[in-house]
């Protein structure tokens, strides 16, 4: 039996939480194991002063000195996991400078999470499995190339995606709106085959990755079934041809966001989440059907107009509802109140979630909603740099997928 | 969600901490054996940690107290002896309480002596410690002083 | 017997002197003590289920963290049962239960509000500190007793 990954945890709260053992099952559940790094009295004291970030919870202070504990190799660890409460600053301020820390100095992947009460083992899975991907499975990450005939299947919140990839090549792909999660997958995998002009049979190797990854991956037999964090990073730089040195990748889902800095395609802190929908593409796909275009015609919409005329702000997605109503009844454009429905969704994921990650360039967005060039064009503002969009991109947990199986074919 | 079925309901246990020159760990657990009627045991290194009926624990400790009593120090455990949930095996490390506890042992000395000293002298005679709620103001004097040893 | 409040509550040497000069300590351990001994639904390590936090909206509003109103849900009672308190405000190396400075602040508020008996210390630094210590600690659960 493969020995579990070794997770330290660094945290503040969760036991009184109740959700301690919430953590554990997730870890668990994908072959990890959570554990507390030991720190005797005179480290914590002795670490603490020495990081100098002076805050006066006890439990903050522990934390502090059981990182250094790993990051100075005194206590060896294959990830770490930061969590601690929502919603105090003070931890808030911990989390994010223990993140830094120990993404700079040792090689240690690292995802931090701000938990309430209702916080479960499910909505921690996704983290966690990437985390044990990263410690156990570095072989199969360090893969550049695709090689043979492989299948990867991106069953999604909103879209289902797939593509057929040969030596290297995109050659099939299939897109459409996840209803059925198995049939939705069954009829882009078929439509891939047919562009592709291969047969079910000619396939060497089938990986899956998004929310239906299990179910699709059972039913169709995928040799990997990996979670989309470290997928889509391998996929963001594959396509966008930055596979050596960092990357921070950006994917706006439909149901929530991911945001990843990225070493040579290896994930090492990523975040995963977004409060409510006015922050990801579902609000755009909102804002497209109220001002009566198709969400492919919203991102030229919005490059006609200028965001900063109307208020919005989707924080909540029934408040930004509101103030794309009021606009137009204001008498807004619809062209600036497209350009403003992309400004606030790039915002909220600028203030959420691009703050818990060292956003290094190139900055790659990939997704369905990369094909938004308001989107993009707006998150290129707030971060000052030009987005990186590579081919391909809406689908890019298909291609990451398709890529990493290659490495499962199987020499006849 | 799994029920959760308890154990040693009923029960408490305490630590039995000593730091003294003439007592050690084992010691402790050496007489809590011979004394013990049925409550389990177990030696750490603070001392030992006594599981029972609270009557019985606290018979035990009683009779502990009397080795030395100015270097023997109770308290309380929410979690019985060797607990999973709390063992330094499964966690990893020590559970946070004990970092706290290493703490208060590096005090423990000068509450022995406090309670040395109490065997000879009357409490009431002891002038009080200070007071954390009176924010005392610097006197001008000494502020004065303060101020000629810096220009000096 | 009195019920003392010690904090931080977590403390050996407070537990211990207030068992020693004949009261009972209120302590975390005892409110620990209580969810390991009750049935209900697994939530390892301290039997603090998220309902936990939900109680402690009695002592803090909804966008208090968590972990705070989940500790509030072990000290809210003990503070509303004590009789007395004492207070080592210089207690800022006690972990776990105690390792949270918001819940801290909370808690010694709450006492401060109380119109009980309290004793406030600082811990002591050497010899003659820790006599100065203990004697106001005897004198104050002496009294205790005597008005009792």
């Amino acid at each position: 039996m493969t020995p579990p990954v070794r997770i330290a945890q660094l945290s503040c709260g969760p036991e009184y939480s109740g959700i301690q053992h919430e953590i554990d099952a997730a870890a668990r559940e994908v072959g990890g194991e959570i554990f507390f790094p030991d720190v005797a009295l005179k480290d914590i004291r002795r670490d603490f002063d020495k990081f100098g970030l002076d805050v006066r919870s006890p439990d903050l202070k522990l934390t502090i000195a059981r990182a250094m504990a790993l990051v100075e190799g005194r206590v060896e660890a294959d990830a770490v996991f930061i969590a601690t409460c929502f919603r105090c600053a003070e931890a808030a301020i911990v989390r994010n400078e223990l993140r830094r820390y120990i993404h700079e100095n040792s090689k240690l992947p690292v995802v931090s999470y701000s938990f309430t009460e209702r916080t479960t083992s499910g909505t921690l899975l996704t983290r966690m499995e990437a985390l044990t991907t990263i410690a156990r499975r570095r072989a199969l990450l360090a893969r550049e190339t695709q090689q043979g005939i492989t299948l990867g299947v991106d069953s999604g919140s909103a879209t289902t995606k797939a593509v057929v990839m040969k030596d290297n090549r995109i050659i099939g792909t299939g897109w459409q709106p996840t209803i059925e999660v198995i049939k939705s997958a069954q009829e882009v995998i078929a439509h891939a085959l047919q562009e592709a002009g291969i047969t079910r049979d000619e396939v060497q190797a089938v990986g899956t990755t998004g929310y239906g990854r299990f179910l699709v991956g059972r039913e169709i037999h995928a040799d990997l079934i990996q979670e989309e964090l470290t997928v889509n990073s391998k996929g963001a730089v594959y396509l966008a041809n930055r596979q050596h040195g960092p990357a921070t990748v950006i994917d706006i889902g439909g149901m929530d966001n991911k945001a990843i800095s990225v070493m040579d395609g290896i994930p090492g802190v990523f975040t995963m989440g977004g409060i409510c929908a006015g922050a990801s593409g579902r609000f755009l796909e909102m804002t497209a059907k109220r001002l009566g275009v198709d969400i492919t015609e919203l991102g030229p919409l919005s490059m006609k107009g200028i965001g900063g005329r109307v208020p919005m702000n989707s924080y909540c997605i029934v408040f930004g509802t509101q103030s794309l109503v009021n606009a137009l009844a204001a008498g807004s454009t619809r062209e600036d109140v497209a350009a403003a429905a992309c400004h606030s969704v790039a915002e909220q994921v600028f203030e959420q979630q691009l703050q818990e990650v060292d956003i290094k360039e190139p900055v790659i967005m990939v997704g369905g909603t990369s094909l938004i060039e308001g989107l993009v064009f707006a998150m290129g503002e707030l971060l000052q740099t030009k987005i990186v969009v590579p081919p391909y991109s809406q689908y890019i947990g298909a291609v990451g997928s398709a890529l990493l199986v290659s490495g499962f074919i199987k020499d006849d | 969600m799994t029920e959760y079925a308890p154990t040693h309901v009923g029960t408490v246990t305490k630590y039995v901490v000593v730091e003294s020159f003439d007592v050690t760990p084992a010691d402790l657990a050496l007489h809590a054996y011979e004394i013990s009627q049925g409550a389990m045991i177990k030696e750490t290194c603070f001392g030992i940690v006594i599981n029972g009926k609270e009557e019985e624990v606290d018979r035990i400790i009683a009779e502990l107290r009397k080795i030395d009593p100015d270097h023997i120090f109770v308290k309380d455990r929410g979690f019985p002896p060797g607990d999973a949930r709390r063992c330094r095996a499964n966690l990893g490390g020590a559970r946070p309480g004990y970092n706290g506890m290493e703490h208060e042992m590096t005090i423990i000395p000068y509450i022995s002596h406090g309670l040395e000293e109490l065997k000879n002298h009357d409490e009431n005679s002891i002038p009080a410690p200070e007071n954390p709620m009176e924010h005392k103001a610097l006197d001008i004097y000494k502020l004065k002083k303060l101020i000629d040893a810096q220009e000096s | 017997m009195v019920k003392v409040f010690i904090y931080p509550a977590t403390s050996l040497i407070l537990s211990d002197m207030v068992a020693r000069f004949g009261h009972t300590p209120l302590s975390s351990a005892t409110a620990i003590r209580e969810r390991i001994q009750t049935a209900g639904l697994e939530s390892a390590p301290l039997q603090i289920t998220p309902d936990e936090p939900k109680k402690g909206l009695k002592w803090a509003a909804v966008e208090v963290p968590a972990g705070v109103r989940g500790r509030m849900s072990l000290y809210g009672p003990m503070i509303g049962e004590c009789e007395a308190a004492i207070i080592i405000n210089d207690a800022d190396l006690a972990f776990g239960c105690m390792g949270c400075a918001r819940t801290n602040e909370l808690i010694k508020f709450l006492i401060h509000q109380k119109e009980i008996p309290k004793l406030e210390l600082y811990y002591p630094k050497n010899e003659e500190e820790g006599v100065k210590f203990v004697a106001a600690i005897k004198r104050f659960l002496t009294e205790l007793g005597a008005s009792k």
